[in-house]
């Protein structure tokens, strides 16, 4: 059982004295939401859980521990693991601060619509881990259990060339419609691993880069700007669409800009491997020269 | 909020007058243009009287790659019918390598423009040097036509 490993290994690493503090995932107030937990003694373990609803990408709390004097344990999903790459890519994190606890992942569940039966196997995966591409870290310090098989994605660009073969006012207007729903809650941002500036400029006011109106011209802003200032670092952990509340559809902006960084620049997926620079924070002689 | 309308004087009968005769419509281009570059060759198309179109504003920048995406979507926001970045020629930039960045950012900006429903013809980047004046003539002269062709924008639009 998972659940009893991770425990094991979280104590052993509190006993030892050799991480300061486990980031991993407890028993919700429910029983189809498991929450982030943050453990500092070793009779705290028994508390961990690794269940069907681990969603939360962990890696972004690593953020609140920058300063900490110890070591940080945190257990990595594959779209967590592709997350601490972004982060120690950043120097938002640094690579010997963080102890990494890898679980190859099998995807996680919605939440029930209804919350009576407790039938756990016939709630269908995530969005984001039907397309998951990496259910393994990509970098650990060691790994619980066996790698699992990479199953079949098809193509994750689909929904993007259904869009792109749109006319422009179609576009627009499918664009209008979903972004005038946008509440502004940041929740996409807040939770992304590749949103970690210190002060995000949605939140120097005093620039005026982002009205406080709630209008499609300033959501227009918002949702544009942020996909571009996650360009060529987006790993596609589908975390900013699944924390949004409004539902929207956030992977076909970030996966467009992650075709065309593909299509343009030549082949990347971000957060896989620590030695690839982001396409946007280098150039080519020879890059494409459309504007002349 | 609700504004007191009745208040506010109706604008027709403050400011149209029977015989001023409406203004026909010319496109507002916003141009950020680098200082090393463009902003000399636009300067050289002044100086050598090149006639172009008065419906560029530039902004200057000190390297084309100043420009931030959020300026081009702002530009569009208050009224821009289009926006043209502009900078010194791939391998002069002042700054060495500025201009290499801004390639790649807005090669992908353009697309993510046209992607949201912008026609891309009103996003444009450039390379003019300070020697360029025709050059500068001939891309604001081009740009205008083609907008002039796509009509106003209203797309992202805050202000009428
Ligand atoms: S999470 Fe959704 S509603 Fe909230 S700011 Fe992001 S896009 Fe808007
Ligand atoms: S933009 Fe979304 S998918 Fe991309 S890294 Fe951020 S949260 Fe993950
Ligand atoms: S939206 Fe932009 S400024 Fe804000 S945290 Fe993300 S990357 Fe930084
Ligand atoms: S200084 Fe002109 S593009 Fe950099």
């Amino acid at each position: 059982m998972i659940t009893e490993k991770i425990r094991a290994a979280a104590k052993e690493l509190l006993e030892k004295g050799e991480v300061e503090t486990v980031i991993g995932w407890e028993r919700g107030t429910f029983w189809y939401n498991s929450t982030p937990v943050f453990i500092s003694k070793p009779e705290q373990a028994d508390r961990l859980v690794f269940d069907d609803f681990c969603a939360n990408n962990l890696a972004k709390y690593l953020l609140d521990y920058r300063n900490a004097d110890g070591k940080i344990a945190v257990f990595v999903k594959g779209c967590d693991a592709r997350a601490i790459t972004r982060l120690i890519q950043d120097n938002q994190v640094k690579r010997e601060k963080v102890y990494l606890i890898g679980i190859p992942c099998t995807g996680m569940k919605e939440a029930p619509k209804t919350v009576s039966s407790q039938d756990v196997a016939g709630l269908p995966l995530l969005a984001k881990c039907q397309s998951c591409a990496t259910p393994n870290p990509v970098i650990y310090d060691i790994l619980l259990g066996d790698p699992v098989p990479q199953k079949e994605v098809g193509n994750r660009f689909a929904g993007v060339e259904a869009l792109e073969a749109k006319g422009a006012d179609e576009k627009y207007e499918h664009w209008g419609k979903l972004f005038s729903e946008c509440i502004r809650c940041y929740a996409c941002r807040n939770v992304c691993p590749a949103c970690n500036c210190r002060e995000c400029a949605f939140d120097a006011n005093g620039l005026n880069w982002l009205g406080k109106q709630n209008n499609l011209q300033e959501n227009q802003m918002f949702n544009m700007t942020r996909a571009m200032h996650v360009a060529g670092r987006c790993i596609e952990c589908g975390e900013c669409e699944r924390v949004c509340p409004m539902g929207l559809p956030l992977m076909d902006i970030n996966r467009k800009i992650i075709k065309d960084l593909n299509e343009l620049f030549g082949s990347y997926d971000a957060g896989l491997n620590l030695e690839d620079r982001p396409p946007l924070g280098q150039y080519k002689l020879d890059d494409p020269e459309k504007f002349m | 909020m609700s504004l007191n309308t009745e208040a506010l004087p109706k604008s027709q009968e403050v400011t149209a007058s029977p015989e001023a005769a409406p203004q026909p419509w010319e496109p507002r281009i916003v141009g950020f243009a680098c200082n090393w570059c463009t902003y000399a060759g636009a300067d050289l198309a002044g100086l050598s009287r090149l006639q172009y179109p008065p419906s560029i504003r530039l902004i200057r920048v000190p390297c084309s790659g100043r420009v931030n995406p959020q300026f081009v979507i702002r530009a569009f926001q208050r009224g821009a019918d289009g926006v043209l970045v502009a900078g010194c020629h791939p391998g002069d930039c002042h700054y060495s390598t500025g201009n290499y960045f801004t390639r790649r950012r807005f090669l992908l900006m353009q697309r993510l423009l046209e992607y949201m429903g912008m026609d891309p013809r009103r996003f444009q980047a450039r390379w003019i040097s300070g020697s360029e004046g025709p050059k500068f003539q001939q891309t604001v002269t081009q740009m205008t036509e083609d907008i002039k062709a796509l009509g106003p924008n209203r797309k992202m639009r805050d202000v009428e």
